[in-house]
């Protein structure tokens, strides 16, 4: 099975993977260490940490829990400023066959323009990716992507500032995540990401305070694929552009599923923090199973579960919410 | 960001890692327990202050635990670990049986540095922190220096048998409650000894290495560090070896679980010159390689 695609064709140069299971921002740091770690076995992509314009301090710890049900984190966005990545990490990622694809985090549009135009001039990064997760300072700390307008206009300022291969996150809380993956695709996304991470709260083992330092934190590992599925299979249905899906993927049948809810790509993260080698080895087995059924490209897998006719799944979803 | 700079030994994960036989488990004290291996390869390469990333058969996680490796014996290819079953990414390796095995990769992060000037060296924790500072004690006495361990513990049921350490180093006990030794805390007894020891290494609760830390400070100006010699010569680079071997006093930080690659944050501090790492910088740190806080 041919495992090779382009998720940004209309861009120069593209967006272009040797296979479609990804390090996802939060897995794989700034990329140089995994890159390291990977040595033969490399993911299709590398999607950094969030970065910010300035300099972040990140969570108080404990930043990390691990639970039954999974992993609990909150690390915040610490980080030493976009330009001081891009100097420090820049070559490393030129050095490197693999696709390292910037995430970034902007509280207005302002920083949105000036973090874009400022990634636009470096010759590292193969592309970008507009995190809607980050809180809007406009609209009292809100994540950006609970609203369809503040999504576009920031999606807008990020397209007229680069021509990179532009990958915009959808915030997971959003209540309905399909109206905003229309106007971000209209305002020029090349592909739209998700993931199944949510807010959750854990206490530490004496049940007399709570796991993370900031309280709130993010549940991650299997315990949410659901969610990614379900919010894959949501957008998958109403936009025309790939959807890169995440969240709880660390086997085969886990790549499987995402890729026939409508996802070109998958992202790991928490599994790749434990295996850093894992996207690489899912990937060849992934590419021995479609030998194994005939599948002569990947497309061939993807979106296989979504309905046919006009937008079934998502209507039903939508009644179940009410 | 402190950089570490390329000659700064520095263990990497990698995707390898050795099946570590477990021969034996003990309970030390309520809820502590001491786990022999059989490890031969990390026992090879491992260096005081350093840990291992477990996983267990029985209870993988989706992140490894980080166990500091309490003792080793590089000829008999064993390793010994100790682990508090309220540590909720360590219990698992509770579950191995003798006989069973674990997966260890590592040795991971950078150790503590012994001077090879110092003589007399002072070592400082508590029953949790007593697991990443009790290599250094056989190293210490093994190269034929004078230790002196002392422990402070809430009370006696936590205070570790004097069989843990060697022979030759001197064992010093305080108990929040007086149940055995001095009453009061451990930082207590620090002072009678800054004259003393050459190098003190330390670990244990935040309060307690952020009073050593205090300590350490107001000792460099009384005792007049820089005109003893440690300061001649070159500035060392920051976050390599030279610092920490250069310290009076070094401290290994706790942290309980993360990727031992860099990338997840888990594990990011306040270092003085920005964020620094307990798993890549660390766990081992000179004091002033990090930002302390009063009154934490």
């Amino acid at each position: 099975m041919r495992l090779q695609q382009d998720l940004a064709p209309g861009r120069h140069g593209g967006l272009k993977l040797r296979h479609p299971v990804l390090v996802a921002a939060g897995g794989a740091g700034y990329g140089s260490e995994l890159l390291e770690a990977v040595g033969d076995d490399p993911p299709g992509a590398i999607i950094t940490r969030s970065i910010t314009r300035a300099a972040r301090r990140g969570a108080p710890p404990p930043r990390m829990a691990q639970l039954p049900e999974g992993l609990l984190h909150a690390v915040g966005t610490p980080n030493p400023g976009l330009e001081a990545v891009l100097h420090r990490q820049g070559p490393r990622w030129s050095a490197s066959q693999v696709p390292v694809i910037v995430s970034l985090c902007a509280d207005n549009v302002d920083d949105i323009a000036a973090l874009a135009r400022t990634l636009e001039v470096d010759p590292d990064a193969a592309g970008m990716e507009l995190s809607l997760e980050c809180p809007d300072r406009g609209r009292g700390g809100q994540p950006i992507g609970l609203d369809v307008e503040a999504s576009e206009t920031a999606t807008v300022a990020a397209r007229a500032a680069t021509d990179l291969p532009l990958i915009v996150k959808l915030c997971s809380a959003a209540p309905d995540v399909r109206p905003i993956a229309r106007a971000v695709a209209a305002a020029g996304a090349d592909v739209i990401s998700v993931s199944g991470s949510t807010r959750a709260v854990g206490l530490d083992a004496s049940r007399q305070r709570p796991a993370l330092g900031s309280v709130y934190g993010w549940l991650s590992g299997p315990a949410v694929k659901p969610t990614g599925l379900r919010l894959v299979y949501e957008v998958a249905q109403v936009v025309r552009i790939p959807v890169i899906g995440a969240g709880g993927a660390h086997t085969l049948d886990d790549i499987l599923d995402y890729l026939g809810a409508g996802a070109s790509a998958v992202g790991l993260a928490t599994a790749a923090l434990a295996e850093p080698t894992r996207p690489g080895r899912l990937a060849r087995e992934l590419e021995a199973w479609g030998d194994d059924h005939a599948i002569g490209r990947i497309d061939e897998l993807v979106g296989r579960a979504l309905p046919r006719g006009k937008d079934r799944g998502s209507l039903r979803a939508s009644s179940f919410r009410r | 960001m402190v950089t570490t700079t390329a000659t700064a030994p520095r263990a990497t994960k990698t995707s390898s890692g050795e099946e570590a036989r477990l021969l034996d488990t003990r309970e030390l004290t309520p809820g502590r327990y001491l786990q022999a291996w059989a490890a031969p390869g990390i026992a090879r390469a491992v260096q005081p202050g350093q840990f291992v990333h477990a996983l267990s058969p029985r209870a993988p996680g989706l992140l490894l635990p980080a166990v500091p490796v309490a003792s080793f014996d590089r000829v008999a290819g064993t390793v010994r670990t100790l682990v508090a079953s309220r540590s909720r990414p360590a219990r698992s390796l509770l579950e191995v049986r003798p006989g069973e095995s674990a997966t260890f990769e590592g040795p991971l992060g950078r150790g503590f540095a012994l001077d090879p000037r110092s003589r007399y060296l002072l070592v400082v924790s508590d029953p949790d922190g007593f697991a990443r500072v009790s290599s250094i004690v056989d190293e210490a006495v093994a190269g034929g220096r004078q230790v002196t361990v002392l422990l402070g513990a809430r009370s006696v049921v936590e205070v570790y048998p004097s069989s843990l350490l060697p022979d030759e180093a001197e064992y010093v006990v305080a108990t929040a409650d007086g149940s055995l030794g001095h009453h009061g805390d451990i930082s207590e007894l620090v002072t009678p000894y800054e004259a003393w020891a050459d190098q003190c290494f330390a670990a244990g609760s935040e309060a307690l290495l952020t009073r050593l830390a205090t300590l350490a400070k107001g000792r460099d100006g009384r005792m007049g560090v820089a005109r003893l010699g440690r300061r001649r010569g070159r500035r060392p680079d920051p976050g390599g070896p030279e610092v920490r071997r250069r310290a009076w006093l070094q401290v290994a930080l706790r942290h309980e679980a993360g990727c031992a690659l860099g990338v997840c944050a888990g594990c990011t501090i306040d270092g003085a010159d920005g964020p620094v790492r307990a798993c890549r910088e660390g766990p081992a740190f000179a004091a002033s390689e990090l930002r302390w806080e009063p009154g934490s």
